[in-house]
């Protein structure tokens, strides 16, 4: 397909900063949408992953079929998953953060296995030993001793999330992916640039918050999360 | 007291880990099971406190089967101290020592004046109180295990080599902080090695276990040396056996004889002199306050004949031994190591009491043995 853009089409040159200062309003608009559906997705997936985790340490068979089918969950192609979901959901922001949550989880139940595999035998023997109960044992010592390898997989998966919800825009969910359709439709690179560094902007904000949050939750841990 | 009562354990895919165990724990003392890996010691040691269901037998605590009382609030009444400690890696040293407390509904603040006091009593200076475990020694971080163990005051306390993951040098550290905490408290304690030598340091009795989870020989560690059941106790104990045995022996009855000494600024002539007159090729060179120098032979200085000793002459004593406090294992090893062939006995302060040769040692040895 040839598109012909005659250069005296172009209103706004290459960094036109005059075009961002004008637009700090709308920015902070798609940033609250972007953020909210990139964080719910990964609090979701969180909070399946949690429990879900947790089973498949301590019941060993249920490991395989869970860790299965999250790969699975991984692997599905996100703009198939969007389209497929408009039928259900529509064009919402739950149409979004469904297959979003879904590759937190993927993520996140490692993190839990892994955090749970990794609290040393001795800690749990001697916890048991001393008089934890099974639940006890786990909220008092195995997640608390778990926190940093947690922690890091929250990292992970809150960046790829912020970064993926841009995706969404191609089916016209909001968010700041709305400036790399707008800015690739009118051949505005500022727009676009925009774009990019106001989500890495977030993503590494977020990821410095979690990174403090593990240092404060868990002061303890020897290798930084 | 804790009682093991024909206990066997056979795990799922048919090993026998212990086989038909029957053994008493007595009350206020140390039994130590040892035994190389594989023997079932630590798996015996856990049946005591539920961490482990026997296949079949019973154990119980002053008669009571364990089976009887709920796991948790059984375990909440015996300490118990692993290897590393097992020490939670989330919570500072003093709430590491004060779970089992909080766990059985102690304040917090109780608990952490309990866990202070527990810091003193192993030796933990208080400055510690807020670290992490991996801001501490493996030492440090056993005492701490030592003291988690102890905090809610149990009767009964189970250590699972417990000083294996420390160097020899602190080991023999704790092990000496062990036996004196142990003169303090009493308790009834059941620790489980595989070293020999630890076991014979700190049981009362020990339990020598063999692959296969047999109990071979349950006895007083004086008794296991001097006579071991079979030629796997005996081979287990190593090739030093009887210089081990010998430590149960006290020095004190060793005679001691005054050996040929030179005081200080003494020449060659009074070497010779002193040993003509003692009839003995060696003399001892001792400083004013009558302290070991070191041997001189007469023979080696007959070119000079004027003048002081030279004291980089004088050969090694090896080391002195006290026999006062030491026994016939340390005055053994005096005289293996002394030029001369005699074992120097000191005071408190050092001071030369006496000296014992190869015979005197051996008739010890002897009467020691025929009355053991």
């Amino acid at each position: 397909m040839l598109r012909q853009t005659p250069p005296t089409f172009h209103f706004h040159k290459v960094g036109d900063w005059q075009w961002v200062t004008d637009h700090r309003g709308y920015f902070w608009t798609l940033s609250r949408t972007h953020l909210y559906i990139a964080l719910v997705a990964v609090l979701i997936g969180f909070l399946v992953a949690l429990p879900l985790g947790v089973l498949a340490v301590r019941v060993p068979r249920t490991n395989p079929p869970i860790l299965a089918v999250t790969t699975i969950l991984y692997a599905l192609p996100s703009l198939a998953v969007f389209a497929f979901l408009v039928g259900i959901t529509g064009l919402t922001n739950n149409t979004v953060i469904l297959p979003l949550a879904a590759y937190a989880l993927a993520i996140l139940v490692r993190s839990v296995t892994n955090g749970l595999n990794n609290v040393a035998e001795e800690v749990r023997i001697s916890a048991t030993a001393m008089g934890y109960g099974p639940l006890r044992r786990l909220v008092s010592v195995e997640l608390p001793a778990a926190v940093p390898v947690i922690i890091a997989g929250l990292r992970v998966t809150t960046v790829a999330s912020i970064s993926l919800v841009t995706v969404g825009s191609l089916i016209g969910i909001g968010g700041l992916g709305q400036l790399f359709i707008a800015g690739e439709n009118t051949d505005f690179i500022t727009e676009i640039l925009a774009g990019v560094v106001i989500v890495a902007f977030w993503a590494f904000l977020l990821d410095g918050l979690l990174l403090l949050s593990g240092r404060l939750l868990a002061p303890w841990a020897r290798v930084s999360s | 007291m804790i009682t093991f009562d024909h206990v066997s354990k056979r795990y799922d895919d048919g090993t026998l880990a212990v086989d038909d165990l029957s053994l008493e724990c007595a009350t206020g003392e140390i039994t130590v099971l040892v035994g190389s890996s594989g023997c079932g010691k630590t798996t015996s040691l856990r049946m005591i406190n539920r961490l482990v269901e026997p296949t079949s037998g019973t154990v119980s605590i002053d008669g009571t089967d364990v089976r009887s009382s709920d796991p948790a609030r059984l375990r909440r009444m015996i300490g118990y101290v692993i290897q590393q400690g097992g020490l939670f890696p989330h919570r500072t040293v003093i709430e590491n020592i004060a779970t089992v407390p909080r766990l059985l509904g102690t304040p917090r603040p109780q608990a952490r004046q309990r866990a202070q006091e527990l810091m003193d009593l192993v030796g933990l200076p208080s400055s510690m109180a807020k670290r992490y475990p991996y801001q501490l020694s493996g030492g440090q971080q056993q005492r701490v295990g030592v003291a988690r163990a102890l905090a809610a005051d149990p009767p009964l306390l189970l250590m699972d080599e417990p000083f294996s993951a420390v160097d020899p040098v602190v080991r023999k550290e704790l092990q000496q902080e062990l036996l004196n905490l142990q003169s303090q408290l009493g308790k009834t304690i059941v620790f489980v090695t595989h070293d020999i030598d630890e076991a014979v340091r700190l049981g009362d009795r020990i339990a020598v276990m063999q692959v296969g989870g047999k109990l071979v020989q349950f006895d007083t560690p004086e008794r296991v040396l001097a006579r071991p059941a079979n030629a796997f106790v005996e081979s287990f104990l190593g090739l030093d056996r009887g210089i081990k045995w010998l430590s149960f022996f006290p020095a004190k009855e060793l005679p001691l004889r005054l050996p040929a000494t030179i005081g200080p600024a003494s020449g060659p002539v009074d070497v010779h002199r002193v040993a003509a007159a003692a009839a003995s090729e060696w003399v001892l060179a001792v400083d004013g306050d009558r302290r070991p120098l070191g041997w001189l032979e007469a023979a080696a200085l007959n070119g000079a004949s004027s003048g002081t000793v030279d004291l980089g002459s004088l050969r090694s004593i090896g080391h002195a031994f006290s026999p006062a406090t030491d026994s016939l294992r340390a005055a053994l090893d005096a005289l293996v190591l002394s030029p001369a062939g005699l074992a120097v006995g000191v005071d408190s302060g050092g001071a030369l009491v006496g000296v014992a040769n190869q015979d005197d040692i051996n008739n010890a040895i002897q009467t020691a043995a025929a009355d053991s």
